[in-house]
Order: C-alpha cells, then sequence, then structure tokens
C-alpha cells in the first residue's frame, strides 16, 4: 500500500511539474528562511549556556535607588570589593571573578605586535568557564601575574601553531608574559569574549586606579558561580544592604541575577527584568513562522485547487474499499514527500545564504550537521510542515462522497473550499503586506535619525587610540601633524567623540541643592583645541586656550547642561568639579554623544592633561584623504613604533549606532520580500489553475465576442479584489505596530500615509503583473483550442 | 442472495424533492445476471448505488445473504463492499497514476492479501481478461475496450459474490462493447452474481431477467428465456 501510494505521488508530482515547482520551490524558500531565522534564535538562546555549569553563574548587579526609594537604574558593572567579599563571607559563593569588560591591548611575539581583546580575570575564572585547554593545566594557568592564555586563534595569529606552552608574549611593550594556556575558542554567544586572558594581579600592577579597592567605583563585572543548592533569592535578601554596609553615601543595592539570562532579558525597569534582545528573539521567531505559514497556505490552496483532478481518484478508491483514514495517510504522505524535497532544497538555499546572513546580523552562524538535536530539529520541522500544509487538503479531498464525485456533481464543496482558499490568500497578503509598511517605517525612521544634527563636524574627522609613547609625546605629534599639512588641528581628550565615555555626579554650582548631587553630567576631559577641531557651534564664550593660564581651571558647559543648572550667566560661573572650583569659559550647543534616538545627560567639558586615551584629527581637506591617512600613519610609527596605527573615520563609528535599526530594515525587507514573493508564486498557481478550468468559458465567450482586455479582466478581478481586502485588514495592523514601535524611540517620525499607499499600490501592482500574465496567457489561446479542449 | 424490500430514497434540494426509489421489492438469485432498464431519472442507477452500499435510503431493508446490510455503519459498510462487492463503471474509472497491473492490484492491497498472493491473483485475471501485454501501461495508453476489460479485471479480482455494473458498455463502441457483454456472460457462467444497469436492450439481452424501472417503482419484469435456458 505504501509503496503504491508513494508511486501514485511520485507521478503526480511528476505530471503536474509546474505546480509541484511551485508547491516545492516555495516551500524549500519558505522552510529556509524559517530555518535560517531558528538558527539564529537557537543561537541567541544559548547565549552563555554552553558551559557544564552555565546554570550555577550569576553576575552581579547593582540597582540604583532615588531619594523618594523608587529604584532608578539597573547597572551591570561593580566595584573591585565586592566580589571578594562575597566569596569570604557566604558560603554559597564556591568561586568568584572580577573581569574587565574586554579593550584591546598591544601584544608581540618579538618581530611583530597586534592590539587584541584582553580581559582581566581572577583566577577562579578558570572553574567559572570550563574552557577546553588544548595545552597547559587548568588548575595553574593562572596561579602568576606575568601568566597569560590565549585562545587557540590568537595562538596562531600570533605564533603561527597552537603548541605555545611556555613562549614570551610581549605585552603593552612592557611586561613579558609566559604562556600557560591556550584554549579552544570561546564560542561567539558567550559574553566574557576575549583574546587574551591575564591574571588580575596584571591588572592590578600596570594600574593606579584598579589598586584602590572600592564598592562604587564601577569599572568591572563580578561573576559568581553558587553551589548547586543555594538559595538565589534568600541571598539576595542577606546581600541587599551590603554596599550600604561599607559606603554609606551610596544608593546602590546589589543582587544576583543567572548569567546565562543576561544576554536575552538584559533589560531592568524599576529593578526588575523587562526584556531585551528576546524581544528580537521573539520577533525573528514570529517571522520565521510567518513565513513558513505563507508556504503551507500556497500547498494547501494549490492542494484543494487540484481537487478535482484527484476527487476521481478518490471516489474509485473508496468504492474498491479504501477506508477514510488511508486516503488521510495517503495525503499527508504525499505532502510529507514534497515537504522533504524542499528541505532538502532548503537546506542547499541555507548554504548558500548563510555567509550573507552572517555578514548582516555580524554573527557567525553554522549549521552543525554533526548534532543530533540539529537533524531532529529539522525533521520535526518538516513533520510539522508537511502535516500543516497537508492537514486540510487530506482532510478535505478524503471527504469527498464517491458517487457524487464519480458523477461530477461535486459543485456544493466547491463554493465552500474556494471561500477556505480566499481566507487564506488574504491571511497571506495581510503578512506580506504588514511586513511591507513595517519595512517602510523601519527605513524612514532609520533616515529620521540620521537627518538629526549630529551637533558637530562628523566627516572628515579621524580618531586613534593614544597609545604608548602617543601619551607622553603628544605635543610633538601635534607639531609634526599639522607641519605635514595632513591635518588642520587636533585635540587629545579622555574619550571618543562618538560613544558615550564618562559620566560622574556630585556636582556643585551656586545654587545647586542636596538633590542636585544626584544628577548624572557626562564628562569629557581635554586640553586645547577640542572646539576647533571638531566643529561645535558655541553660544557664548570661547575654547580653551593657551593664552590664558588659568584655563587649566576652566569647563566648558553645554547648553542642556547650562538649563539643568539654571545659569543665568553662566560665563565666568565659579563650579565645584569633582571636589575642586572650576570656571565656565564657554557654553556650547548640545552634540549627540550616545545614542541617537533619545536625549543625552548634560555635558561638562573639562580642561584635563591626564585623561588621555584618543586623539581626535580634522583632516585637511585640500589633500586627498588617502595621502592624508597615510601622513599621519607614517608620523605616528615614527613617534610610537611599537603600536599598530589605528586611524578610525568618527561618521563610520557615528554609522554603528544605527546598526540594530539598520538590520531590523534589512530583515524585514529582506523576509517581506520573500513573504511577497512566496504569496505571488501561490497566486500565479492559482491563476494558472483557474485560467486552466474556466478555458471552455473563455472561448465560449471569445466565439461571442469577448476582447482580451475583458477576459483578462475577467480572470484577474477575483484575485485582485482578495488583495485589496488584506490590504484593508493589514493597514490598521501595521500602523498599530509600527505606532507602538516608533513611540519606544524618544526622537521618532510618525507612520505617513504616503508609505501605506506607496506599500498598498506596490502590492497590487505586483500581484497585477502575477495574475495577469496567466490571464494574458488564457485570453490569447485560440477559441477552437479551448472548444475541442473540453 | 439478495432480498430488498421497501426500499425508498428522496433526494432534496432546497427547492424540491425527487423520489428516486419508491418501495422497491427486488430478489437476486445466487448465480443470476439480472439487468435493471428503464428510461432516465427511473432510479436504476440509485438502486444500484444503494446495492453496492454507495448511498443511504431513507428506510427499506437489504438483506445480503441473510445479513441486514442498512445499519452497518460506514467502516462496517467499507469492509462488506471491498469483501463482496465488485465495481465496473460506464466511464472505467481507472487510476490515471497507477498502470494496469497496479490498478487491479489495488482492491486486493485494500483487502490486505499478502504481495505474494496479490501478485498471483492478479496475473490470473489479466490473463483471463487478455490485456497481459498491456499489464505495465497506463490507462491513457489504452483503448476504451481495453480499459473497461482491466475496469472488469479490477472488479473481479476479490473474487467478489456480486458484481455490480453501471452501464458498463455506455462509453464503448459496438464491437468493444460485445466484447466485454461476452466477458460478463463467462463470468456469470462461472458462477458470479451480476447486476447491471443499462439503457441498452441488446445488452439487457444478455441477462436472466430484466426488470423495468419508471419513476422508483419495478414496473415489470421478465425472464429472458433463452439465456435461462442455458442456465439450466
Amino acid at each position: 500500500m505504501f509503496k503504491l501510494n508513494f508511486k501514485i505521488a511520485l507521478r503526480n508530482i511528476w505530471r503536474n511539474r509546474s505546480s509541484s515547482l511551485i508547491n516545492i520551490s516555495g516551500l524549500a524558500i519558505g522552510l529556509a528562511a524559517c530555518l535560517l531565522l531558528l538558527l539564529y534564535v537557537s543561537y541567541e538562546w544559548s547565549f552563555d549556556k554552553q558551559g557544564k555549569d552555565s546554570a550555577q553563574l550569576y553576575q552581579v548587579l547593582t540597582n540604583y535607588t532615588k531619594e523618594n526609594g523608587e529604584i532608578d537604574g539597573t547597572g551591570q558593572s561593580t566595584g573591585n570589593a565586592i566580589g571578594p567579599v562575597l566569596k569570604e563571607d557566604y558560603p554559597e559563593v564556591e568561586g568568584m571573578a572580577r573581569l574587565t569588560h574586554g579593550w584591546d591591548e598591544l601584544v608581540a611575539n618579538g618581530q611583530s605586535s597586534f592590539k587584541k581583546k584582553v580581559v582581566y580575570a581572577d583566577q577562579d575564572i578558570l572553574t567559572l568557564f570550563d574552557y577546553t585547554f588544548i595545552y597547559g593545566d587548568r588548575r595553574t594557568a593562572m596561579d602568576g601575574p606575568n601568566n597569560v592564555i590565549l585562545t587557540e586563534s590568537a595562538a596562531k595569529i600570533l605564533f603561527g601553531t597552537t603548541d605555545v606552552l611556555n613562549r614570551t608574549v610581549r605585552h603593552e611593550n612592557k611586561d613579558d608574559l609566559k604562556v600557560t594556556g591556550v584554549i579552544k575558542d570561546i564560542p561567539k554567544n558567550s559574553s566574557v569574549v576575549f583574546d587574551f586572558l591575564l591574571p588580575w594581579a596584571l591588572l592590578v600592577k600596570n594600574n593606579d586606579w584598579a589598586q584602590h579597592i572600592g564598592w562604587t567605583n564601577n569599572n568591572w563585572a563580578t561573576v559568581v558561580k553558587l553551589s548547586k543548592t543555594a538559595d538565589v533569592e534568600q541571598l539576595n535578601k542577606q546581600i541587599h544592604g551590603l554596599i550600604k554596609k561599607h559606603e554609606p553615601e551610596s544608593q546602590a543595592s546589589p543582587f544576583l541575577y543567572p548569567l546565562s539570562k543576561l544576554h536575552l532579558y538584559g533589560k531592568f525597569t524599576k529593578g526588575i527584568s523587562s526584556g531585551g534582545e528576546i524581544e528580537q528573539v521573539r520577533l525573528f521567531m514570529g517571522l520565521a513562522i510567518g513565513i513558513l505559514l505563507i508556504a503551507c497556505i500556497n500547498f494547501m490552496n494549490m492542494a484543494t485547487a487540484k481537487s478535482e483532478k484527484r476527487a476521481k481518484e478518490v471516489g474509485i478508491k473508496k468504492t474498491i474499499g479504501a477506508t477514510r483514514g488511508s486516503l488521510v495517510t495517503q495525503f499527508l504522505m504525499e505532502s510529507l514527500m514534497l515537504t522533504l524535497c524542499s528541505s532538502i532544497l532548503a537546506i542547499a538555499l541555507i548554504e548558500l545564504c548563510l555567509p550573507l546572513f552572517n555578514n548582516l546580523l555580524g554573527i557567525e552562524l553554522s549549521v552543525a550537521y554533526a548534532n543530533p538535536l540539529l537533524w531532529i530539529s529539522l525533521i520535526t520541522v518538516v513533520l510539522v510542515t508537511g502535516l500543516i500544509a497537508g492537514s486540510y487538503p487530506a482532510f478535505y479531498l478524503s471527504s469527498f462522497n464517491p458517487i457524487q464525485v464519480l458523477k461530477k456533481k461535486n459543485t456544493k464543496r466547491g463554493i465552500q473550499s474556494v471561500s477556505l482558499r480566499q481566507v487564506l490568500v488574504v491571511g497571506q497578503f495581510c503578512f506580506a503586506v504588514i511586513l511591507m509598511i513595517a519595512t517602510a517605517m523601519i527605513y524612514k525612521q532609520i533616515q529620521f535619525i540620521k537627518d538629526r544634527p549630529v551637533g558637530y563636524e562628523v566627516s572628515e574627522l579621524v580618531e586613534m587610540p593614544q597609545d604608548g609613547e602617543l601619551a607622553v609625546k603628544f605635543e610633538l605629534l601635534k607639531d609634526k601633524l599639522l607641519k605635514s599639512g595632513a591635518v588642520t588641528s587636533l585635540y587629545q581628550s579622555s574619550g571618543s567623540m562618538a560613544y558615550v565615555g564618562s559620566n560622574f555626579w556630585g556636582m556643585e554650582w551656586p545654587g545647586s541643592t542636596e538633590v542636585d548631587k544626584q544628577v548624572v553630567f557626562n564628562q569629557i576631559g581635554t586640553t586645547y583645541d577640542f572646539v576647533k577641531t571638531t566643529g561645535i557651534k558655541m553660544i557664548v564664550g570661547r575654547d580653551f586656550s593657551e593664552k590664558f593660564a588659568s584655563d587649566t581651571a576652566a569647563v566648558l558647559l553645554g547648553k542642556s547642561a547650562v538649563k539643568r543648572m539654571n545659569l543665568i550667566n553662566p560665563i565666568g560661573t565659579v563650579i565645584k568639579y569633582q571636589g575642586s572650583p572650576r570656571t565656565v569659559i564657554g557654553v556650547f550647543e548640545d552634540f549627540i554623544w550616545g545614542s541617537p534616538f533619545k536625549t543625552d545627560d548634560p555635558m561638562v567639558v573639562t580642561f584635563n592633561k591626564e585623561w588621555r586615551s584618543t586623539i581626535t584629527m580634522r583632516l585637511n581637506t585640500a589633500n586627498p584623504a588617502a595621502t592624508n591617512i597615510a601622513a599621519i600613519e607614517r608620523i605616528v610609527k615614527e613617534i610610537n613604533p611599537a603600536y599598530p596605527v589605528e586611524v578610525k573615520y568618527v561618521d563610520q563609528i557615528y554609522a554603528r549606532k544605527l546598526k540594530t535599526q539598520k538590520v531590523l530594515g534589512t530583515l524585514s525587507n529582506l523576509f517581506g520580500g520573500l513573504a511577497i514573493f512566496i504569496s505571488c508564486l501561490g497566486l500565479f498557481g492559482l491563476a494558472a489553475y483557474s485560467a486552466e478550468q474556466r478555458t471552455k468559458e473563455i472561448g465560449v465567450r471569445k466565439v461571442l465576442g469577448a476582447s482580451i482586455a475583458g477576459l483578462m479582466q475577467l480572470l484577474s478581478v477575483s484575485f485582485l479584489k482578495m488583495v485589496l481586502i488584506a490590504i484593508v485588514i493589514a493597514v490598521p495592523i501595521a500602523t498599530y505596530i509600527m505606532d507602538t514601535w516608533l513611540k519606544g524611540f524618544e526622537f521618532h517620525t510618525s507612520v505617513s500615509w504616503l508609505v501605506i499607499v506607496l506599500a498598498a499600490v506596490g502590492t497590487i501592482a505586483i500581484a497585477l503583473l502575477t495574475v495577469s500574465f496567466q490571464a494574458y496567457k488564457a485570453a490569447k489561446t485560440n477559441p477552437v483550442d479551448a472548444l475541442k479542449y473540453q | 442472495m439478495i432480498k430488498i424490500s421497501n426500499l425508498e430514497k428522496v433526494y432534496k434540494t432546497e427547492e424540491i424533492e425527487t423520489t428516486a426509489l419508491n418501495g422497491i421489492n427486488l430478489h437476486v438469485q445466487a448465480g443470476e445476471f439480472v439487468s435493471i432498464m428503464g428510461p432516465s431519472g427511473c432510479g436504476k442507477s440509485t438502486l444500484l448505488n444503494v446495492m453496492g452500499l454507495l448511498d443511504k435510503p431513507e428506510s427499506g431493508s437489504y438483506k445480503f445473504l441473510e445479513t441486514e446490510l442498512l445499519t452497518m455503519n460506514d467502516r462496517e459498510r467499507s469492509n462488506f463492499r471491498k469483501q463482496h462487492m465488485g465495481f465496473v463503471f460506464q466511464n472505467f474509472n481507472l487510476i490515471d497514476e497507477l498502470t494496469v497491473f497496479e490498478n487491479v492490484e489495488l482492491p486486493l492491497i485494500y483487502n490486505k492479501v499478502p504481495a505474494a498472493e496479490r501478485k498471483k491473483l492478479v496475473n490470473e485475471i489479466i490473463e483471463r481478461m487478455n490485456i497481459v501485454n498491456r499489464s505495465g501501461h497506463f490507462p491513457q495508453q489504452l483503448s476504451g475496450g481495453q480499459q473497461q476489460r482491466v475496469a472488469v479485471a479490477r472488479a473481479l479480482v476479490t473474487k467478489p459474490k456480486l458484481v455490480l455494473a453501471d452501464e458498463p458498455t455506455g462509453n464503448l463502441d459496438s464491437s468493444h462493447g460485445n466484447e466485454v457483454m461476452e466477458l460478463l456472460c463467462e463470468l456469470n457462467e462461472q458462477g458470479t452474481t451480476i447486476v447491471m444497469v443499462t439503457h441498452s436492450s441488446h445488452d439487457a439481452s444478455f441477462s436472466n431477467r430484466i426488470i423495468n424501472l419508471k419513476d422508483g417503482h419495478v414496473i415489470s419484469e421478465k425472464i429472458n428465456k433463452t439465456r435461462t435456458e442455458e442456465l439450466i
């Protein structure tokens, strides 16, 4: 029986090649899109869950309370005091590691040097995360201050091989470190990622600021491992007042949060987890299911549309003795076979598209063919798809009454099935239209944010890290660069123009109250030529100048800072900044420092020679950019030969702030396009079928004098009606969704009717094109052929 | 073998009710060849469908070998049908996607006959029907007469006690039609009970007994002497 049904299925697929092709390819695209998205979902889902003890790992987070007791914000950074205390005083804490957030530092193998991502951590890190050691011993690898652990790929870059135990790595052109371990590369979906793992002791040795043990110097992450039996809630109650106990001034209360949840649920509102990346994961899952459903609908529609052809077979089999069950099984098997073909095609498609998709999302997904879980889930998806796609045709076709179908009196059911088919098509196009409108709105929002004035001249501005010799020989560098003509001005500062570097609170000014001490200000420490180089607009006053010796104790304020401080005549006002008096010498127009989607904290720019981290330069537009960059590189290399030169364009760094939204836009564009494509594929098949069914009618009408245009209209109108209904349903839904999405941004554009009209017209045009192709073909046939055919 | 009494069947649409069978009484003996004749709409096909358990009457009784069939549920009817009955249709109703061999094999599969035996039975019957050299062909590659022979083979392969034929020669030219009728006669002589609906008196002349229907009533019954004598 199975064999015979299998044969019938194969011969049917072959005989209806074109509709099979539509079915299989549509389903393959749908499956590929769905699996691709699910691959991403599983990648996000397994974030920080790779280690065998991952369920026991917790990160120390901190809630910040306002004066009225309300929780104001939640931070993921801690001081360096809390970790050791937790491990010492609480028996549930089995291990603790303080970690730096991961930044690039200089490492060299004797000949060449690289800037690679380093993390400094306490020794316990090796018991917290079970890194796979290729060389070295987990127990002793971190026991000395001059040890270093390399990842496999870092070892290959540095030495060309992984067998590098006990070899020497020159670090920051200062220390010689001994390689005590080489570990397998850390999965990309981990929070703690590095190329080099360095001992905490080295950080303390080389940095004064890390030596001071503090409860509120929030520069680090602290991760603890709890015992299997530990009661986290109980422990969180116990440590609630820990920071206040040691720093009574502080408004912070620490708590432990599962590390494996932090990535997906990293957003906190009033101290309570309120989502995070999980929202994107859910969105992707929705997209995946939606696309697959659209493909399944095609399948169902094609199958039921062809029901008349299959009805005879059902009738015969029923008369001969087939039960309904055996027929249902047969049709389900047929759909499973098509799904199987599609899934093979889908896997090929995935392999083809994966690099593109990875590039787009900036992650590294791969299909782990050796993983049984992958096969289980793939088979599940195929089975479920096959069953969903096949269920309606199976139950519908198998319900035929044998006498009626064998005598072709099958009219009543025909009408019913058409209406369900219409509902399904309307559903498909609804989804497609919603995605189209969403795409357009996302792009509109991105454009809106792009058009927001940045507040400084962002183009032709470049920056580089102030590494090594550049810190002490800045004046020499400045002199040489200006003389070379490559740059017109430059300054050193505590951080980049393009992203938030530092903030502080506790500032006092004439008229400020105790409450005002809690106000958070952004800060940049710099010396001369800050305003000149960046092109920030001064409202009143001036930039720091070497002509005024007193400027070393001066500050510039942003417009919103002045407003917050209620200063009426800001110039000359003396404020108390970091405990010492400073004179305001200028007020500038606010610029975008953090996210362009919301208002930054008020800005204070102070004169500070010691805070050196970044050199920002204005390129001389009289020369070609490449010449300028080459000149800069040459001069920097001369002064600071140990370090690679990394000159970056500030506008490129700025553009990255829109990355999340751009990815979202590209994805909804991509999957919206796919949704439309698959829907149209289905429409194409249905139109072809409808034209075929009405061949005789068309023939008669032509004989009686119908024009081609009239016939095309006849054939297209019913399909266009469905698309129109879909648009009518989709527009309010899309408007509502996108309105809600936009309101999540402080600066946002609005849903525009132009976008909706364009999406609607676009959909109609595409659908019309699809249907009219078939209609034209049918209308053009010779009427005699059509009549003979029946 | 068959005892039908007081069979009533009414077709209802929104506007009108049509009485297709109006108190039919009919007995068929084992080994008989019965023709049912009558004008269009007299209810002859309905009667055949009821006899084949393809349709349910409103009231009446239908006993087959002393078993009452009208009280059965769908599954029992389907089982009974596949064990005891074979069908031959006017338009052959072969499955286009299956070869001649596979078409004939299909009822055996539904009767859960083991593969080896299926092969034997199918080969036997297609040999008898003289279509062996066509066994790998698809229906659309055969002539109408050949197609009907395949359909007859399919109806007979399960060795049914009763064969129901609905205008078996309706789509055939006269020579192919005669071929099929001779085949049915031959089967009947070998012991198969046949009930055939036809509007051709030529075809009816092959049977033992002719029943005339009109407006859902049996209006006359005629014993076909030549055939009956042959039988004796």
